[in-house]
């Protein structure tokens, strides 16, 4: 790379280098394996799969998606094909993939979620996992990431499972998600990505009753949830020194560099990919062509410096 | 399971919007991919306006070919089809598709039947064509809706062509048959059939899959198009999950891929029975 050019190159940590911020977020593009078909998956900074559980799951009944102002309510129930599948089936696709697959693990207890690590962790073509700690849509999903002392636990035990990059997403349905973002960088997270969708309900009038099934709430991604997100990441990057996996609503290149004002090292684009398959890849370029224009040498240098809050 | 290989985004001019009455609208666009691969069942998905209004785009069947054009035919039930009843010539409409899994058309079929309801007229056009171009020889369209204002013109089924015949039937009595499309399948049958099938509101599709469900007259071809609420329309976001048999049990299939083209026997539809309709969410 020559001098002054622009480096768009992420550190996640442990060797987890990301070619380039603009990655795809769980659950909006299953284990790129649909998206490979209709794009050039290979030129993405990360994909971050689908929510994988220790064992198979169906998912929940439908309706399972709803659409709101700007938004877009999901109830999807991480259906998924279990562990042991996305390891011995899925990863030998990955490892022959150039773009970075960092795996998304959810579980409903400790024991099952470092099950789900090492079962991984013997499997080739996985640059790193991304532990969700924060799905509103099956029971116990949120537990760990509502309590700070909880997620210390969980990634304590994780970290000293595996020595491959661990991302925690963290949870916005929280009152401070700052606590729980310092206490994952306490217990060894390499990196936060911030936010997980927000739990939202949508009510059909002519039906008197919530749209989506069992307690009528899913979770709001979209841009509707932007701002939100914008202020979560700001409020992670003043609390922890790893890198901030920005996600919530980003749709174009300028989304993405307002994300690294508030504070992100790398973006996850999500909702966006269902309405264009090609979003993700059309806003890396533009954001490689915007940084250049600003000539920026890294895109963090955006990042806005907050005042000290006066007393 | 559909080939996602096969579907391109284009987009392309609007060339009209027209108003078939009764609130039924057909727009039809240079979308030239789609119009080159599109097979009567497989849909696209249409972004309906600029805005973060709608966020997603529509599933639509396409209801005709005309050399580069294609035409959707639907009614205005929320923003999305109002935005798309609202374009003008010269507007531009993108498109991702072909998408999801069609209907099963063989040379080797004789005659057929397209039980459509309402707006579950729309994948019939399609078929009724690529059937005479495969050369079979006798497509009989049975058509049901709640009154003749919201009949699908019968001209549109038949397009000039020979061999493809209309039935009517409406609720009211105002044109053909009074009473369900479903009623007037027995007599169809009795000419001795190949395949069925069917696309409309639920309850009409699991009456005509009860209608068929065995005797002798019934053909091996049976299958129905349904709908979800679809958030990607490729099999990624898992919104538009069906309940289908599967391994004795109920298991969720996905309206875009293994669908929206179905088996009728393979529909769990008193499950299905149990769910909002589609267009709820």
């Amino acid at each position: 790379m020559s001098d002054g050019a622009l480096d768009l190159r992420v550190d996640l940590g442990r060797g987890c280098v990301l070619p380039n911020p603009v990655g795809v977020a769980s659950g909006t593009f299953g284990y790129g394996f649909e998206f490979e078909q209709l794009v050039d998956i290979q030129r993405l900074g990360a994909i971050y799969t689908k929510g994988t559980t220790p064992l198979p799951r169906e998912g929940n009944p439908p309706p399972r998606v709803a659409e709101t102002a700007g938004g877009m309510l999901n109830s999807i129930g991480l259906q998924n094909p279990g562990v042991e599948h996305v390891a011995r089936e899925y990863s030998r696709s990955f490892a022959t993939w150039r773009v970075p697959v960092i795996v998304n693990v959810a579980a409903a207890d400790v024991d099952e979620y470092v099950h789900c690590i090492r079962v991984l962790d013997g499997a080739p073509g996985i640059a790193g996992y991304e532990l969700n700690i924060s799905c509103p849509n099956i029971a116990h999903g949120l537990d760990f990431g509502l309590d700070p002392l909880a997620a210390g636990r969980l990634v304590t035990a994780v970290r000293a499972a595996t020595e491959r990059c661990l991302v925690v997403k963290l949870s916005p349905n929280v009152t401070d998600v700052a606590a729980v973002a310092r206490a994952v960088e306490d217990a060894g997270a390499d990196a936060v990505s911030a936010v997980n969708t927000f739990v939202g309900m949508k009510v059909h009038l002519g039906i008197r009753r919530p749209v989506l099934p069992n307690r009528g709430t899913g979770g709001l991604s979209g841009p509707a949830i932007k701002p939100l997100a914008l202020a979560a990441v700001a409020r992670v990057r003043a609390a922890v020194r790893i890198p901030v996996v920005g996600v919530g609503g980003i749709g174009d290149a300028a989304d993405v560099l307002e994300f690294f004002v508030a504070g992100a090292d790398a973006v996850q684009i999500g909702t966006a990919n269902f309405a264009d398959p090609s979003v993700a890849l059309r806003v890396l370029d533009e954001v490689a062509a915007t940084g250049e224009r600003m000539g920026l040498r890294r895109l963090t240098e955006l990042r806005w410096q907050p005042a000290p809050t006066p007393a | 399971m559909s080939d996602l290989r096969r579907a391109r985004d284009e987009t392309g001019a609007v060339i009209a919007v027209e108003e078939l009455g009764g609130g039924l609208v057909e727009l039809i666009a240079h979308l030239p991919h789609l119009a080159a691969t599109a097979r009567a069942g497989e849909f696209a998905q249409l972004r309906c306006g600029p805005g973060p209004v709608p966020l997603l785009r529509r599933p639509f069947s396409v209801a005709w070919i005309d050399g580069e054009h294609c035409s959707f035919v639907f009614e205005r039930v929320g923003v999305g089809t109002r935005l798309l009843a609202a374009m003008r010539p010269g507007d531009l409409l993108t498109s991702l598709g072909p998408l999801g899994t069609g209907f099963t058309l063989s040379p080797s079929l004789r005659r057929v039947v397209c039980v459509a309801g309402g707006l579950g007229c729309a994948p019939f056009p399609l078929l009724a064509a690529q059937a005479v171009a495969l050369g079979i020889p006798d497509v009989v369209v049975l058509h049901g809706a709640a009154t003749a204002a919201r009949l699908y013109p019968r001209e549109r089924f038949t397009r000039g062509l020979t061999g493809v015949q209309v039935v009517e039937a409406t609720d009211d009595g105002t044109r053909g048959h009074h009473g369900l499309v479903v009623e007037l399948i027995g007599a169809a049958l009795g000419g001795g059939l190949d395949a069925v099938y069917a696309c409309g509101p639920n309850p009409m599709l699991a009456a005509t899959a009860r209608v068929l469900h065995g005797g002798a007259a019934v053909p091996d071809i049976r299958e129905v198009s349904l709908e979800a609420p679809m958030g990607c329309g490729f099999g990624t976001c898992l919104g538009c999950a069906l309940p289908v048999h599967r391994d004795g049990g109920t298991a969720w299939a996905l309206c875009c891929r293994e669908g929206p083209v179905m088996h009728m026997d393979a529909v769990d539809w008193d499950a299905l029975r149990a769910l909002p309709p589609a267009h709820v969410a």
